[in-house]
């Protein structure tokens, strides 16, 4: 028999409680070993995850076969020996410790008040380490894993302590809280503790791993389909041009949902192998039919705590004033309490407060709509059945346009959601006026047909539930999840998905791995470029690389380096600064120039280049003499290239977050210094960066300095005030003129100067889709007339991790600067005449 | 009241409630209600009300949950502990 006495099995022999037939130990553990094979097949996560995967397989084997009493003791202790697998022993010492300062709170032998003023003293201490304002001596990395474990399952414990007497063991608190694979994964689910505890071993043991199996194979779907939306159709809201793109970006924006989706079945389907039979997270939620019923399927867990915690409590407090108004405050508390706790979710992962206005405005749009449409069943009634229900073209019509509609307003809501601004979202929406294709029915007709197919009657819910308790084997499900896992497995090998052609072949082999989409590089490299690190939804995966970034870690646009001047250059850098960064020490001279001192005038005797570029070349992230550029100057000095000179210098006009565009400026104040050559150093995306600096200045009505610029600014019909996303909309089939403007112009200002100009092009440490742009952006400098460097191969053979500053920050580290030196000087020593006109020194 | 007639009560409230048009037999004692879909927070709140005005009883926030209304018989075992039918 299983747990709550149902026949499991063939239906004749009874069984006792957790057990498992020899047979049914293999069929699961061979699919178990299909399911490792998918996640490494498809990188699925990370590897410590994949790790975990491996051991918690394992251990479930060892667990099935122990005695009852001594399963839920071997989970709770495989889960806490889970933690240091991941974290390390130190950090993981210190998460157990704090753990276990907050679950020892919860137990204290003192009445309730005392104990919740104590969890709440605790919480804001812990907060206050988290914003850095008291000093922590543990790491920063366990900050995300100790508000996924603590931050909400703590209020459900505590909860659960006080009003549910089942005794509560060491083994439940443990088990509960370090809950296998919460080490791996800050978004984790909010799993009830009632639940959870009474789920465990609740039905039969080998329908409730044969779930666990199930759910984990569709997980793995989930991920890999969401990887397709997201490395393949996510586009900017710059990138919408046309009626089609519009739909795309709808659709594939509110698709990444699916990694949460896939997270989440991973997480509960492995919480299954341990006997924890519980509900689902998510229920099939494209088909939600109304915003009730969407608020229902999405995130399960989440809709079940705030009811459970806030909402019927809010009800109760509130019935007094009739049931219908309770519930319509009790809602829209909810509603506002979701927006708000959002926001102390990302606080604990990513030690920032996430309070955008259009957040609030997604929570109460969604709060509204879900209130109306309460009071519409609270007054007609919502179908309910329960058995089958005869099948109606009508009543399926119906549903299927209801939840097309309601498919299509949260796909709209979703976009407003997780745009970056409102202006960003409503220019996006002039893409309704651009040319309109047949290919604007592509996504609509697939929404449709999933639509369809999803809303075919098929079982009453509650009928199906009896029904399937009297079933020996979910033989449908097992048999369904078998040829999905021997189906993604079998199209990930090489040979296979190589046989249906190359396009097909590129589709799976991306699928394969985990790496950031083409935007979110974008973004990170924006980061690199600009300083700016604004990851500010869970949309994008960039955030979980941005949750390990320490809170105190300095980036370039917070580092006091640079001060506002105004005009079409915005900033330069302060003069006679002297800074200590944990990279070394960053000083600059009087002319606001991050190098030691120099005389306006060039001394007798000395070559003198100037350098342009952007935060690499001023040298974010090492000491002042560790800069490519110092580095050339001193062994110029020490061995001089050329002869003729009594000395060389090299001015560093590089200034964080400046691009091509404001060189122009930085030339003009670079010449004042009669230098004899510019070297102008390129990184990625010149003509992208250009074409994004000329939306700002044209959305902050910034004074364009070249005549050829403010031309071509007219011509494109962008107008000053103008929305900086629309500008760029605009700008961007322009954007290789843009550059062969600025550069031409560089060329020629440094010509009648007197100076050679020189192009460098300096590779990120991050191989991207940055390197599309690098072919056209060297033959513009090229036919510019510039001297070129090319140094794409200098980072090559080198893995990226010794190369950067940190994940989150891709500026060379010191060992990356001295490559970049030693490759100029290597070129220089080559061809000398490439910087210097004088003949070389032999 | 004897709990048999509390039963007979809550199911007609049911059907007549969530359930209009459907076959009484269909509901047993044992039909999950809240883990069946058939009972959602509405309906169960509108559950709990009836009840409350019914049975002049008071339930908790708390007790508003799968453990104690999930089925007619946790329904009736729940109101026999606050009204000793």
């Amino acid at each position: 028999m299983n747990g709550s006495g149902a026949v499991a099995g063939s239906g004749a022999t009874p069984i006792a409680p957790g057990s498992i037939s020899f047979k049914g130990l293999v069929v699961i553990g061979l699919q178990l070993v299909l399911v490792l094979l998918a996640l490494r097949q498809f990188q699925i996560e990370s590897g410590a995850f994949r790790t975990l995967a491996a051991i918690a397989f394992a251990g479930w084997l060892v667990h099935a076969l122990l005695p009852l009493d001594w399963r839920l003791p071997f989970f709770a202790v495989l889960s806490l020996a889970s933690i240091p697998l991941v974290l390390g022993t130190q950090n993981a010492l210190w998460l157990i410790g704090i753990g276990a300062v907050l679950i020892g709170a919860c137990h204290l032998p003192i009445a309730v008040r005392w104990r919740s003023i104590l969890l709440l003293a605790l919480g804001a201490l812990l907060i206050a380490q988290r914003s850095s304002w008291l000093p922590v001596p543990w790491s920063e990395a366990i900050w995300p894993i100790l508000g996924s474990m603590f931050m909400f399952r703590l209020i459900v414990y505590f909860y659960d302590l006080r009003h549910d007497r089942a005794p509560v063991t060491p083994a439940h608190a443990v088990g509960y809280f370090a809950m296998l694979p919460n080490a791996c994964f800050p978004l984790f689910p909010v799993v009830d503790f009632k639940t959870w505890r009474r789920s465990h071993y609740a039905q039969d043991a080998e329908a409730t791993y044969q779930r666990g199996v199930d759910w984990i194979a569709r997980g793995i779907l989930h991920l890999v389909l969401y990887r397709y939306f997201y490395y393949h159709l996510t586009l900017t809201p710059s990138e919408v041009d046309t009626p089609a793109d519009l739909l795309q970006y709808l659709v594939a924006n509110f698709m990444l949902y699916l990694r949460v989706s896939g997270l989440f079945h991973l997480v509960v389907g492995m919480l299954h192998l341990y006997g924890f039979h519980l509900p689902e997270t998510h229920n099939r939620y494209l088909l939600a039919s109304s915003f009730t019923d969407f608020w229902r399927r999405i995130n399960i867990y989440w809709k079940d705590f705030m009811q459970k915690i806030f909402y019927f409590p809010a009800v109760f407090k509130l019935k007094r004033f009739g049931t219908n108004t309770a519930i319509v405050l009790a809602t829209l508390w909810v509603f506002v309490l979701t927006w708000l706790l959002h926001s102390y979710q990302w606080f604990w992962l990513r030690g920032s407060w996430l309070l955008a206005w259009h957040d609030a405005l997604f929570w109460t749009i969604l709060g509204v709509l879900v209130v109306i449409n309460s009071l519409i069943e609270i007054k007609r009634g919502r179908s309910r059945s329960l058995g089958q229900q005869a099948v109606s073209w009508r009543r399926v019509a119906m549903t299927v346009a209801k939840t097309y509609g309601i498919f299509w307003f949260i796909c709209v809501l979703w976009s407003f959601w997780t745009a970056e601004s409102i202006g960003d979202w409503l220019g996006m929406w002039s893409a309704l006026g651009g040319a309109w294709s047949p290919q604007v029915l592509l996504f609509p007709a697939l929404a449709l047909l999933v639509i369809v197919l999803g809303s075919i009657p098929q079982s009453q819910p509650g009928k199906v539930q009896v029904a399937r308790r009297n079933q020996p084997w979910h033989w449908r499900e097992r048999l369904a999840t078998l040829a999905l896992l021997v189906a993604m497995i079998g199209i990930s090998f090489e040979p296979v998905h190589r046989h249906a052609g190359p396009e097909y072949a590129t589709v799976v082999h991306s699928l394969r791995s985990a790496h950031l989409s083409r935007l979110d590089n974008a973004k990170l490299e924006r980061g690199y470029y600009e300083g700016l690190m604004s990851v500010d939804r869970f949309n994008s995966q960039l955030w979980e690389v941005y949750s390990r970034k320490p809170t105190n870690w300095l980036d370039v646009e917070n580092a006091g380096l640079k001060r506002y001047v105004g005009g079409f250059a915005q900033t330069e850098l302060v003069p006679l600064l002297i800074s200590s960064t944990r990279h070394g020490q960053v000083s600059t001279n009087r002319w606001g120039l991050r190098d030691q001192h120099y005389e306006q005038s060039r001394p007798e005797g000395a070559f003198r280049a100037v350098m342009l570029g952007a935060s690499s070349v001023m040298g974010w992230g090492v000491g002042d003499d560790e800069t490519f550029e110092a580095l050339i100057e001193k062994r110029f000095n020490a061995q001089p290239p050329v002869q003729g000179f009594t000395r060389f210098e090299i001015l560093n006009f590089g200034i964080p977050g400046y691009q091509p565009p404001q060189q122009l400026l930085a030339l003009e104040r670079a010449l004042k210094f009669e230098p004899q050559a510019v070297l102008f150093v390129a990184t990625g995306r010149e003509q992208t960066r250009s074409v994004a600096y000329m939306a700002e200045a044209v959305a902050k009505d910034l004074p364009v300095p070249e005549p050829a610029l403010q031309s071509l600014l007219q011509r494109a019909r962008v107008s000053p005030g103008m929305d900086e996303t629309e500008a760029q909309r605009k700008l961007t089939p322009l954007g290789n003129e843009i550059l062969q403007i600025v550069y031409h112009r560089i060329v020629e200002r440094s010509r009648a100067a007197g100076a050679k100009p020189v192009w460098i092009f300096l590779p990120q440490v991050r191989e991207g889709s940055w390197q599309e742009e690098t072919p056209e952006t060297l033959r513009t400098a090229q036919a510019a007339g510039f001297e070129i460097i090319n140094l794409d191969s200098v980072y090559r053979g080198h893995d990226i991790a010794t190369l950067r500053l940190a994940e989150w920050d891709d500026h060379p580290n010191r060992f990356g600067h001295r490559l970049v030196a030693e490759m100029i000087l290597a070129k220089l020593d080559a061809a000398p005449q490439l910087l210097f006109d004088t003949p070389a020194r032999r | 009241m004897s709990e048999q007639d509390a039963r007979h009560k809550i199911k007609d409230f049911i059907m007549a409630q969530f359930l209009p048009g459907e076959d009484p037999a269909e509901l047993t004692d044992q039909t999950p209600l809240i883990s069946g879909g058939i009972l959602d927070s509405i309906a169960t709140l509108q559950l709990v009300m009836f009840l409350e005005e019914n049975y002049k009883v008071s339930f908790e926030a708390y007790e508003v949950d799968k453990d104690n209304l999930d089925t007619l018989d946790l329904i009736v075992r729940l109101l026999a502990t606050k009204t000793r039918l």
